[in-house]
């Protein structure tokens, strides 16, 4: 293992801090749908004063952004459950550590932490100056008290769905289970210092550990099973972090008033205060340029297709850049038996083949028929994406060390290659009918599915369908399904060949085993690759795992099988897209969300 | 009168019933549960499973709705799965005053428009006026009210600047008369769109039911006799054309909440027809049971309200 | 438009009901009725109109050689030209063709929703009207059912459980929706009609329900019922639209003027792109008034009370 110190708190060095062998290791990913806050909030090495600009900031004003969704007024880091949730949390809380542009692990209201000899427990040194918004000093004890919550018995039953932060903790079954009182997974040696045991060595015990902490001295006396109701969880003026900002009043549904904490311990944010309004979508724009909001940032941005209206907007900069995440096109390998399906399990050794697309070349076929460049475009007025979006030849983020943009193959589009690959592979098109039948000379008909709530993505399902009959594959298209449902029909149904989906990637770790291990959930394709198995497993496994050279040469092996075998075709990635007025100064965004510093944040003064 | 009442009301315990025991089989019969649109792999298998378990999700359907029904016949509505920690009553009530604000809005704007312009133009057909209120009647009921949202949003208020174009209030809108008028403000463009539909449907009723009654052969009885067309308008005319009318509000409270689902959409308007749609999409039944039971009440009391006022405004009508 | 004067022809038609099969003077009923249509000269305009929109779009692989589906992703979002009349839409898939393809889709979900609401509103609003009672009772109260089930609700069901949403399911799921609507208007009208003269002298001297029903109240309510079903098929073609807007439509990329116009959702395509929103809001528009016209003009020329007894 490759152990980070670090030696000084780098107080005053902004974010260059690519200290050398540091940040490796230690992390671990988790692919996700909505989750953004534990990461990203925050300051970074606290500079104050230290701001160096032409004009320095100054302070004073309010600002308001827009969203389209409102949150769903649960202010607790612990019960959470949305992204917009956590647009407010990413101003109202901070976790221990932040991560810095090449996602390594930095002090945050933690100082620094060591590994023990074992790897099995990590020690944090916590600042001494860090207070909750009402005054109450931020201690070892609240981050005791937070994962003693979230490892508490009734924490699941009142809607909590973090427990995984803890489940690897010593201790955590017994406590769960309401054996014990006891729960040694996490100590507090002193009152600045915490100590996490894991039962294993753990290379991602740096995420693992990472925990918004939430304050013990509100939440002491209120049982696990409650606090969801309680006013701290849900009611403006309430809601208690150690964030730049606090919660101050909300209309619910609209708008959301955050108030500067003057007592900030990266110094008193510039901002009087930052607005949430709650716009629809179609009409956001619009009201940034008539100025009566000033950014759009997290979760989605706005669309690429008004990229061209935005860039004219003369008062607005637009911030692009790589999402953080992907959206791809599935193939269903395999099914789940239907015993297995009965007891809720996946085992890869049961899987039933699909044999529809069993077949590699199958799939590199049609991975050679899909245009994806025209999916993405070349800009404005141009493809799905207006342009705003990559290409990407691997499932791990490309932000992150791990991801490999050399070796696995990149399939370009190449019609002539495709239909080779399928003559070769025995589907011929036996009666004429346009279509190619199986190599038995069958018909054959691949049956696509796709989510709606994504407006690029249900635009781009019968274009891939035309690509694929421009080939002769014979696709049966189904009408969308919406989200609560695509899952289980993904899940439990038979007759699936291609599914659409995307995801937002976790920025803890790039360990892809979340999405794609073989009894993964959410590897609806039941990918099942032994070979690959083995190597996703190496590569979260120590010791050698803490060596992060080790890690990046197995998960570029791993992706390299990926993309010969094609559990899925990765068919884009499209950019963030952040605008906010020229006014706003000191914005900071992190490689994954925009909200990062936002203490930072400044206005200029109207008349300048 | 008061027994058929009575019967009604009775009538409508059964009814509920029946109603709450087809949408949660509907419900039931959905793929999906509230759990499982969360794509989270940082979320355990084993707690979606604990949760599903905890929202009793893991009963036979019949447990689940037995165990609902006990509860809501108690008043209790249970817990919001998707609002994590709060109650069904609590939220339905934080959204329930800006659907009713914007449907009376939405229905006010209907009666007082509508009904005069609809006698005006029976009484002087093929006027100025009639002509352009039939003209704007067509065009009403030929816009979609999405559609119609966006453009009065795009006009009205992005480029004119008249009206705000999203939500019920503002954060400084001070309280007592100005609070008011700050609401009346907020409620402008999403009542009109809301109302734009049944205006249009309201004036043409009003114009063709007064347009058959002065054609009527005790109309012409009674002017004969010498009364003023005015007061035959009023004592005979309004009261039968208001037949047809009644008939319409009835189930009308039905249609503006529908309409609410999309208008408060467009305006992100914070009411029950947002919170129906998302509900719906999150499969969040305790939320989705107690609004349907809501409406439900709503609507069979307007219809009972509308067959009531039958009875007044046409003396004719009996029940028994 | 028709004259304001509204015509005398008491003469030739007895409202005391044998103005049936019985030539008089060669002309049936239904003769005159069409007579006095075709002196609506708005109505008669909307049928010309509405027939052109019909034979368009079933003309439609005649007017375009452009696949409505068909997309090109390197030529989206364009203006008009020589080669796309009304420029391409955000998939590049040709907005004229799309006009036409689409215009039959949107006819037929509002035609024929519109007969099946028909069918079922009328024939149970009848039996309920005339009957009253318990059969009434009964009916109503079936239509009250029907009018507290969350429509949205059942939309959803439906289309989650079936594969795929085609335009007869839709159609089913508008009707067998909206018919407690019509039901309670016809039923409405004919309470006030149970107790009137003509209708106690028809049963008096024996006449049968059927005859009754079909002689005095329909043709007595057809004013409701025909202003109603105009409504009724105008509301579906922009319920269809409202559908798409809230994700409930029907499917890409089967084109109809409702999900076209729900594309064009966004502030900048409002502002910027007017092809691609004008010709479906227009089409929508124009379609729905000629039907509404056509509605007035057959109220007025079947309705006995609003032009026959002036």
């Amino acid at each position: 293992m490759k152990k980070n110190k670090w030696l000084l708190l780098l107080a005053f060095v902004l974010i260059i801090s690519l200290l050398a062998a540091c940040g490796g290791g230690d992390e671990e990913e988790a692919p996700e749908e909505d989750d953004e806050t534990e990461e990203g909030t925050g300051d970074d090495g606290g500079d104050d004063g230290e701001e160096t600009q032409p004009e320095g900031p100054v302070y004073g004003g309010t600002i308001t952004g827009a969203m389209h969704t409102a949150p769903d007024g649960q202010f607790n880091p612990i019960f959470y459950e949305t992204t917009y949730d956590s647009n407010i949390l990413s101003f109202t809380h901070n976790s221990l550590l932040r991560q810095n542009d090449n996602l390594e692990y930095e002090p945050n209201i933690a100082t620094e932490w060591e590994f023990s000899e074992d790897n099995r427990s990590v020690t944090f040194k916590l600042r001494d100056d860090v207070y909750w918004h009402d005054g109450e000093q931020f201690t070892a004890d609240d981050v005791v008290f937070t994962y003693r919550s979230i490892a508490h018995p009734d924490y699941v039953g009142a809607g909590g769905q973090r427990s995984s932060y803890a489940a690897q903790l010593v201790g955590f079954e017994e406590y769960r289970a309401g054996e014990t009182d006891e729960f040694p997974g996490v100590v507090a040696e002193d009152d600045f210092t915490v100590t996490f045991h894991y039962k294993e060595p753990n290379v991602t015990a740096l995420m693992h550990s990472n925990f918004t902490p939430i304050p013990e001295h509100i939440f002491a006396d209120v049982p696990v099973a409650e606090m969801p109701e309680h006013p701290a969880s849900q009611q403006a003026g309430e809601v208690i972090g150690t964030g730049p900002f606090q919660l101050a009043s909300m209309i619910e549904g609209q708008e959301y008033r955050l108030e500067k904490f003057e007592d900030y311990w990266q110094g008193e944010p510039y901002l009087d205060a930052i607005v949430w309004r709650i716009v629809n979508q179609d009409i956001m724009l619009s009201l940034l340029e008539t100025g009566e909001i000033d950014f759009i940032g997290d979760p989605s941005g706005f669309q690429p297709a008004d990229y061209a209206m935005v860039e004219d907007m003369d008062h607005i900069t637009i911030i692009e850049q790589r999402d953080f995440g992907y959206q791809l096109l599935g193939f269903i390998h395999n099914y789940v038996p239907e015993e297995d399906l009965e007891e809720g399990v996946f085992v890869p050794e049961n899987y039933i083949e699909n044999p529809r697309i069993s077949n590699p070349q199958v799939r590199q076929a049609i991975a050679h028929a899909i245009d994806r460049e025209a999916l993405i475009g070349d800009g404005p007025g141009d493809g799905l994406l207006h342009g705003r979006g990559e290409l990407m030849n691997a499932p791990i983020a490309p932000q992150f060390w791990a991801y490999d943009d050399v070796n696995p193959k990149e399939y370009d589009y190449n019609v002539d290659l495709a239909n080779e690959l399928l003559d070769d592979a025995g589907y011929i098109d036996v009666n004429d009918d346009g279509f190619r039948e199986d190599p038995d000379g069958n018909e054959w008909v691949l049956t696509m599915v796709y989510p709606s709530g994504n407006e690029i993505r249900e635009r781009s399902a019968p274009i891939i369908v035309e690509d694929l009959e421009a080939v002769g594959i014979k696709v049966d298209l189904l009408s969308p399904f919406d989200m609560s449902a695509y899952t289980g029909a993904l899940t439990e149904t038979k007759e699936f060949d291609l599914y659409l989906l995307g995801w937002s990637l976790g920025t803890g770790d790039p360990d892809p085993s979340g999405l794609w291990s073989a009894d993964a959930g959410f590897n609806f394709g039941r990918w099942y690759n032994p070979e690959a198995e083995e190597l996703r497993i190496a590569a979260v496994t120590p010791p050698d795992a803490f060596d992060q050279a080790y890690r990046t040469e197995v998960y570029s092996d791993w992706q390299v099988m990926f993309q010969e075998d094609l559990p899925a075709l990765i068919l884009y990635a499209q950019n963030m897209l952040f605008a906010h007025s020229n006014q706003m100064q000191g914005i900071n965004p992190s490689v994954a969300s925009f909200n990062r510093d936002n203490h930072l944040w400044w206005l200029l003064p109207e008349d300048n | 009168m008061y027994q058929y009442i009575i019967r009604r009301i009775l009538i409508f315990i059964p009814m509920l019933f029946f109603l709450t025991v087809i949408v949660f089989a509907l419900l039931k019969a959905a793929p999906g549960d509230p759990y499982s649109r969360i794509l989270d792999p940082e979320i355990s298998a084993q707690d979606l499973e604990d949760l599903r378990e905890a929202g009793g999700l893991n009963e036979s359907i019949v447990v689940q709705y037995v165990n609902w029904v006990t509860a809501a016949t108690k008043g209790d509505f249970g817990e919001s799965f998707r609002y994590v920690g709060r109650d069904v009553s609590d939220l339905i009530m934080s959204r329930l005053p800006n659907t009713i604000y914007l449907s009376i809005f939405a229905l006010a704007i209907t009666l007082i428009v509508a009904i005069p312009i609809g006698i005006y133009s029976a009484r002087n057909p093929y006027s100025p006026l009639d002509y352009f209120a039939t003209g704007f009647g067509f065009f009403g009921l030929a816009v979609p009210n999405f559609f119609f949202g966006l453009v009065a949003i795009y006009l009205l208020s992005v480029k004119l600047g008249w009206f705000p174009a999203q939500g019920y209030m503002s954060s400084s809108s001070g309280d007592g008369f100005a609070a008011f008028i700050d609401r009346l403000h907020h409620l402008v463009l999403p009542g009109l769109t809301l109302g734009l539909a049944s205006t249009a449907s309201y004036m043409r009723y009003m114009r063709s039911e007064v347009l058959s009654v002065l054609g009527s052969d005790y109309i012409r009885t009674a002017k004969a006799k010498g009364m003023t067309e005015r007061t035959v308008l009023y004592k005979h005319t309004l009261r039968n054309a208001m037949i047809p009318i009644i008939t319409l509000f009835g189930f009308e409270i039905g249609a503006l909440v529908s309409g609410a689902v999309i208008t408060e959409g467009v305006f992100t308007f914070p009411g029950i027809g947002m919170l129906l749609i998302e509900s719906i999409g999150t499969r969040d039944y305790p939320v989705i049971m107690a609004i349907t039971l809501l409406l439900g009440v709503f609507i069979l009391v307007g219809n009972l309200i509308a067959d009531i006022l039958y009875s007044i405004v046409d003396p004719r009508i009996r029940y028994d | 438009m028709e004259t304001k004067e509204l015509p005398k022809e008491m003469k030739m038609d007895n409202p005391q009901g044998d103005d049936n099969k019985k030539i008089k003077k060669g002309k049936t009923p239904f003769q005159l009725a069409m007579g006095r249509f075709m002196k609506n000269k708005a109505a008669v305009i909307s049928v010309v109109v509405l027939l052109l929109i019909i034979v368009a779009v079933i003309a439609a692989p005649l007017i375009t050689s452009h696949d409505p589906t068909e997309s090109n992703l390197r030529n989206i979002e364009k203006g008009p030209s020589s080669e796309h009349y009304l420029g391409t839409d955000s998939s590049g898939r040709d907005t004229f063709a799309r006009m036409l393809y689409g215009g039959r889709v949107s006819l037929i979900v509002g035609f024929s929703a519109m007969i099946f609401t028909l069918v079922i509103g009328v024939i149970l609003g009848s039996i309920a009207g005339y009957y009253g009672g318990r059969v009434d009772s009964i009916i109503m109260r079936f239509a009250d059912m029907m009018l507290i089930l969350p429509f949205l609700v059942l939309v959803l069901v439906v289309v989650s459980i079936l594969p795929k949403v085609t335009i007869g399911i839709f159609v089913a799921v508008i009707a067998l929706t909206s018919w407690p609507g019509l039901t309670r208007i016809v039923r409405g009208s004919y309470l006030s009609l149970r107790e009137q003269e003509f209708v106690l002298g028809a049963k008096a001297i024996g006449a049968r329900d059927f005859r009754i029903i079909f002689k005095h109240f329909i043709p007595n309510a057809i004013g409701p019922i025909v202003v109603n079903a105009t409504l009724m098929m105008a509301s579906y073609i922009i319920a269809e639209s409202a559908l798409s807007f809230i994700g409930f439509g029907i499917p890409q990329p089967t084109p109809t003027w409702g999900n076209m116009l729900s594309e064009a959702q966004s502030i900048r395509i409002l502002q910027n792109n007017p092809e691609a929103w004008i010709p479906p809001g227009l089409a929508i528009l124009v379609t729905v008034l000629c039907i509404n016209f056509i509605g007035d003009g057959l109220r007025d020329a079947f309705d006995p009370k609003s032009s026959k007894r002036s």
